[in-house]
């Protein structure tokens, strides 16, 4: 067995930019996905009833489907719907945003519901409107909650972006098995991909067990 | 519109799926046995393949066990058996943190008042901490099966005939990409909704049992 580790350094602009097309994914997902999945979390809790049921089913329909499925159907889909020609990179964004929205929401619904219902009922008996103590009681002491939570969807987040590598997206992992189907270099660009994903994803992970110990809850 | 409903009906695979999760469950409950009571070098190895799994996505795991592995060992193996093996490496690590949690949520006092009644290390774990640990588990435990039956639908990315696999034969030969693909997520949902709606409602019936 020869190796020949140069191959991964001599193909490194095509890595590093399959690196920032990951890293650009999961903030532009995640930019996308707290507004909307805060939206249907209060839809969730508060709209009409059947708009409630929608958004519920919403919730629930994406969180139990794989996500390389989202992202094939996406893929065939999308340009039907919208009757224009999508970039792969639309595609897979809109995938993943529709995917992580529906944990979000999530996320915000079971941090909202955390909140004893006393301390709303309590700051209505003092005078506050219904929105009033939501924004003054329940979000300040929610936020502290969800935070730990977000961060590890963060984390998901970022690993499921090697998923969109397979409608084309020129991100990592993309990048990496076609440098290996030029060159054939399979082992080499097989093991520079895992670790560059690890050398991003470890400190996340790290970081995301510190915010989770440092936002504990404790009753 | 044909589909090949085999994939799901399968005994064989429904098998090979139930092998696959207490592999899971008995790889994820050794590593978390061996973080916790394990020899103190062993440790910072088990500590660090933990995190590694969680900081790697479960495609570059597939991808690598499949084409990379067998370059290092000689070995090749059918796509099944790389799938079984990536997976597994991948999710007994998340296995491994949910029964670490579990076990270290029983409080030491507990711990402590059965070494004071003279019972050994392994019969503390047997009859006290693991059947309240256990129960704790249960909710996450919920959780990673419905993520490792969605993350089967990967392995289609190493071609193993699982549902995922299928529809993009069928898709491609068919030429109707779109209701095939739609069929497939229904499939999905209706195979994960039940687990997880299940899992909760046998959870709140037995969560009594993890008090203590």
């Amino acid at each position: 067995m020869t190796l020949d580790w140069g191959v991964v350094w001599q193909n490194r602009d095509a890595l590093i930019k399959g690196t920032a097309t990951t890293i650009l994914l999961t903030f532009a997902t995640m930019a996308i996905a707290l507004p909307c999945g805060a939206v249907v979390a209060v839809l969730r809790l508060y709209a009409w009833k059947p708009i409630r049921g929608l958004a519920t089913a919403y919730v629930e329909f994406f969180r139990n489907l794989p996500l390389i499925l989202v992202v094939y159907w996406a893929f065939y889909v999308l340009p039907i719907l919208t009757g224009l020609g999508v970039s792969p990179l639309l595609t897979g964004l809109a995938a993943l945003a529709l995917n992580v929205t529906a944990y979000n929401a999530e996320t915000f619904r079971a941090g909202i519901n955390s909140i004893r219902r006393g301390q709303v009922e309590a700051a209505m008996a003092l005078g506050m409107s219904r929105v009033q103590a939501l924004r003054r009681v329940v979000i300040p002491q929610a936020l502290r909650r969800i935070l730990p939570v977000l961060a590890s969807t963060w984390v998901s987040l970022f690993k499921d972006t090697s998923l969109v590598s397979v409608i084309a997206v020129t991100e990592l992992a993309y990048v990496s098995m076609q440098v290996r189907a030029q060159t054939f270099r399979v082992l080499e660009m097989l093991t520079a991909m895992a670790i560059i994903y690890w050398l991003l994803g470890y400190p996340q992970a790290k970081l995301v067990d510190w915010i989770q110990r440092r936002y504990a809850v404790t009753e | 519109m044909e589909f090949d409903f085999a994939v799901i009906t399968d005994h064989a695979r429904f098998l090979a799926s139930g092998v696959g999760v207490s592999l899971l469950l008995a790889t994820g409950f050794i590593v978390a046995l061996l973080r916790l009571y394990g020899p103190p070098w062993l440790k910072p190895a088990v500590v660090l393949y933990i995190d590694s799994m969680r900081a790697i996505p479960v495609l570059v795991v597939l991808v690598w066990t499949f084409f990379a592995l067998p370059i290092v060992t000689g070995l090749t193996m059918p796509p099944f058996f790389a799938a079984l093996l990536g997976l597994t490496i991948h999710l007994a690590a998340y296995a491994a943190e949910i029964v670490r949690a579990g076990i270290e949520s029983v409080r030491p006092g507990q711990t402590r008042a059965a070494l004071a009644l003279g019972l050994s290390r392994s019969q503390i774990l047997r009859r006290i901490v693991l059947p309240q640990a256990i129960v704790r588990m249960l909710p996450a435990f919920g959780s990673l099966l419905s993520i490792t039956i969605k993350d089967t639908a990967i392995a289609s990315v190493i071609a193993v005939p699982e549902l995922m696999r299928q529809s993009e034969t069928v898709a491609g030969q068919s030429f109707q990409p779109i209701e095939v693909y739609t069929f497939a997520m229904l499939v999905y949902f209706a195979m994960l909704f039940p687990v997880t709606r299940g899992i909760d409602l046998f959870y709140r019936r037995v969560a009594h049992l993890g008090r203590s």
